[in-house]
């Protein structure tokens, strides 16, 4: 094979960046086919059990939903290509300001609960792989099993119930009312903005809010890090250079220390964007469960809502990040392991 | 990487470390200006639009009475009408009503409130046309709409003559229009020179003239109150800055309440959170006559619910008390008439009527009219959209019909958007549903349920009950009103096109320090943020 052949990087990323043009295109179109499948519209959903059908139809018509199906399709694809995500019909928002006010919500909970699930399923797959068969893997793998197969409502209920309370921790929203009313939307996020208040008491406030969804959501994946990173590390241990190096007398302390962890890590890297879709989904539950104004709760509310604007805009977003992190994820991979552009 | 590991539990422990130390930080603190301190009000409640051209919902309605004035309004515990931003409004004859605005009002940007602003808050209603609003629903009195579907405000319906003083044309005698003036969302004045003609204002850029004025929207999150300098009416007395936090899920509104996060939770909790936290001794459950009705309607021009014996029969077995104790706990009130306790003119037809249940009472019935029984009853229900506890009413409704021995029931349900197209199909005989009054006035309760098979199609047509709306409605003599309004209910219950199942109560339920909340929980369903303190 040639330079200029499939295994070219450039031409790789060419390919996956092409790819990202009808992936997005497909899920666009299946978000407006289900929604219009799905019995009612925003008008019954709002209105069902006050007006007779007459006016139930009045409505329907003034926004368009009596329109031919094929148009409506043209309206949506065209507007989301000039990035015209329209306005909700159940609460008069600005489809592109919910998804930048609440947006930041979601990326910070998602954010620090990634961070939580890297620290503890790192470090205990690691155990539980240094220690094959010994009784902390044995507990490692089982918490790594609960922690994955848990209910995400039934955890953060659990903590609610039983940690919120002695460690004086709030249970709903992310900040208390007065710091959400006194921190200047600088970037919308507020874990952002409250740092850059410099107020102690805000960011303290907005913290403490922070731990009990983030720990939630981290645990969900912290499992799938646990199984994986184990995995790795006894793979690593049965490597040609791991039995080299100790054959040369180097301890074996010292050789998992040195080479098993680092090169173990290194397919966990390709798994952790893939994770991500996996937090976005698990993030609406943590949002319901917590009051965590994020994408995800407002997603849910608006789909009970019918409200079709809002709900296409924001799984439009949803799905143009996974999509664009799974071509991040692509490329670093190629980057980093040149089988894949193969 | 270590150094990376380290830093990240770093920042771990610095969080963990912050969350143990510390106060519990709430929306508390003194603020000047009002009366004792800020409070925070949780409700799972949800805002369609902060613009009353917009809204036709109580999460919107409820912030629209504290920054908006209406011409009229309703005091706690009343239903008489008062002025709010009039002096007064009086009918001059059925078809004329005038109302004299107060002196000097001003709306918190410091714009004059004058006869104009009303005018104009009324024409922009109807020319935007929300289809969520409210406007082009309740003010047909002085509204046309044409084939197309499409409102327009009669010609000559609201005149100006001075500042101070604005007259409504009816095309039809209507004294309930005085009552649809003390819905924000068809009544609510809003400034001229700030809210467009023909679209919604932004939420967060609203104006009003009422007690406060919003300084913060935040859609689903939260909204802020604070007092506004420029009001000058009666209500008075509230904090000078109060916090409305919104919850998705009832359960962490119930969890809030119980750890100090909010300081009253107002809507809507489930009757088995309620009941778990009138245990509570830390918290104070208060409940006031409420308003939100559940009630049965019989497909009336089909099936077996077409002979009136069928369904006379069912309403004399049916066990209001089971129901509110079996399938809510306790926490609704058994409803005899489709116009619940409190409203001028209410009576318990249906006990008048029917008594206690009677099961060889209904069988008489039944064997009068020559029904062969049992007769097979199709049941319909919805999950979601009346709360988890409907599921319950339902099973209960089965129960005492099934009971009886004189009904085979089948029980069906469907999800709310299905459940809206199947019912008025024809699939089921009986069906559940459920209500919440547009003005604090009996007739919201009768005119959309009693004429012509009312909203929800069910078949039931007696030119009586028209001409006794018409005549309620046609009146502005209250004994004549009230006379029209009880011969309806009578007729209800000897027609039985439905049949009144519970009224909810209005819960609120508060933490230490909170004053003035029994106060305001009344049937009309506005929460006075102006009522209510919180001191210590």
């Amino acid at each position: 094979m040639t330079r200029s052949g499939s295994g070219s990087l450039p031409r790789y990323i060419l390919q996956r960046v092409l790819l990202v043009i009808p992936m997005i295109w497909v899920i666009l179109t299946l978000v407006f086919v289900v929604l219009r499948v799905a019995p009612g519209d925003p008008v019954s959903a709002a209105m069902g059990g006050k007006l007779n059908d007459e006016a139930l139809d009045q409505r329907r018509e003034a926004l368009g939903f009596n329109e031919p199906l094929l148009a409506q399709y043209w309206d949506y694809l065209s507007s989301v290509a000039r990035f015209d995500f329209g306005t909700t019909f159940s609460d008069n928002q600005q489809v592109l300001h919910v998804v930048r006010d609440n947006g930041g919500a979601t990326l910070s909970l998602t954010i620090v609960s990634f961070l939580i699930a890297l620290l503890i399923g790192i470090p205990l797959g690691m155990i539980a792989g240094r220690y094959r068969d010994s009784v902390p893997d044995a507990f490692i793998r089982l918490f790594g099993i609960l922690t994955y197969a848990a209910p995400i409502f039934f955890v953060g209920f659990l903590l609610q119930a039983y940690v919120a309370g002695p460690l004086g921790l709030p249970t709903s929203g992310m900040a208390s009312p007065i710091t959400v009313f006194s921190v200047e939307p600088k970037t919308h996020i507020l874990l952002i903005d409250v740092f850059l208040s410099g107020d102690g008491a805000a960011i303290e406030d907005v913290l403490k809010h922070l731990i009990l969804p983030s720990i939630t959501l981290g645990l969900l994946i912290c499992g799938v890090f646990i199984r994986l990173v184990r995995v790795n590390i006894l793979q690593t241990m049965h490597a040609d250079y791991v039995e080299a190096a100790e054959a040369r007398g180097i301890s074996r302390g010292k050789v998992t220390r040195r080479h098993a962890f680092r090169n173990a890590l290194v397919p966990v890297i390709t798994v952790v964007g893939l994770q991500f879709a996996l937090l976005l989904g698990g993030a609406v539950l943590t949002e319901s469960t917590f009051n965590w104004p994020g994408l995800g709760e407002k997603l849910v509310d608006y789909i009970n809502d019918r409200d079709y604007g809002a709900v296409q805009g924001i799984i439009t977003i949803f799905a143009i990040a996974v999509v664009l992190i799974s071509l991040l994820v692509d490329i670093v991979n190629a980057l980093i392991d040149p089988r894949v552009r193969y | 990487m270590k150094r990376k590991l380290f830093a990240l539990l770093g920042a771990g422990t610095l969080a963990v470390s912050l969350a143990a130390c510390g106060d519990d930080s709430g929306g508390g603190g003194g603020t000047e200006g009002g009366s004792g301190e800020s409070w925070i009000l949780g409700t799972t409640d949800t805002v369609t639009a902060m613009d009353p051209a917009g809204s036709y919902d109580l999460g919107s309605s409820t912030l629209d009475y504290s920054v908006y004035q209406t011409l009229v309004t309703v005091p706690a515990g009343s239903n008489d009408i008062v002025g709010d931003a009039a002096e007064e409004c009086t009918y001059d004859d059925p078809q004329t009503l005038t109302c004299t605005l107060k002196e000097g009002l001003k709306f918190s940007n410091g714009n004059e409130l004058t006869s104009s602003d009303v005018k104009y808050s009324f024409e922009r209603s109807i020319a935007i046309q929300d289809p969520n609003g409210a406007a082009i629903y309740l003010l047909g009195s002085i509204t046309d709409t044409d084939k197309k579907g499409v409102v327009t405000l009669n010609e000559g319906a609201i005149e100006t003559p001075d500042d101070t003083t604005v007259i409504f044309h009816l095309d039809q005698p209507d004294t309930t229009f005085q009552y649809v003036l003390t819905y924000p969302g068809a009544g609510a004045i809003v400034d001229e020179e700030t809210f467009p003609a023909e679209e919604k204002l932004a939420d967060e850029e609203v104006v009003g003239s009422g007690p406060y004025k919003l300084s913060q929207y935040k859609a689903g999150e939260q909204a802020v109150l604070e007092l506004n300098e420029e009001y000058t009416g009666d209500k008075t007395g509230g904090a000078a800055q109060i916090f409305i936090q919104y919850f998705s899920e009832a359960s962490a509104l119930k969890l809030a309440v119980e750890n100090g996060e909010v300081d009253v939770a107002w809507r809507s909790l489930s009757p088995t959170d309620i009941t778990d936290l009138e245990g509570n001794d830390e918290l104070t459950v208060a409940t006031g006559e409420g308003a939100e009705i559940r009630y049965w309607v019989w497909r009336a021009d089909s099936g077996v619910g077409k002979d009136v014996a069928v369904r006379q029969a069912a309403a004399q077995v049916f066990d209001r008390e089971a129901i509110a104790q079996n399938a809510y706990d306790g926490t609704v009130d058994p409803l005899y008439s489709i116009v619940p306790p409190g409203y001028a003119g209410q009576k318990d037809s249906f006990q008048e009527t029917y008594g206690d249940p009677d099961p060889a009472a209904a069988e008489q019935i039944l064997k009068d009219a020559g029904v062969k029984t049992p007769v097979p009853l199709t049941v319909g229900w919805t999950p979601t959209h009346y709360g988890p506890n409907a599921e319950d009413e339902a099973n209960e409704v089965e129960r005492q019909l099934e009971e009886s021995g004189l009904f085979d029931v089948t029980l069906k349900s469907a999800e709310w958007e299905q459940y809206q197209t199947v019912y008025k199909e024809g699939a089921y005989d009986l069906w559940m549903l459920g209500w919440f009054p547009d003005y604090p006035d009996a007739d919201t309760y009768l005119s959309p349920f009693m004429v012509d098979g009312g909203f929800f199609q069910n078949g039931y047509s007696n030119p009586e009950a028209n001409e006794l709306v018409d005549a309620e409605q046609g009146t502005s003599d209250q004994a004549e009103r009230e006379e029209a309004i009880g011969q309806l209910q009578d007729l209800a219950a000897t027609d039985v096109p439905f049949i009144p199942s519970w009224v909810g109560k209005n819960i609120a339920i508060y933490g230490e320090g909170m004053e003035g909340i029994e106060d305001t929980l009344d049937p009309s369903f506005i929460f006075r943020f102006w009522m209510v303190t919180k001191n210590g």
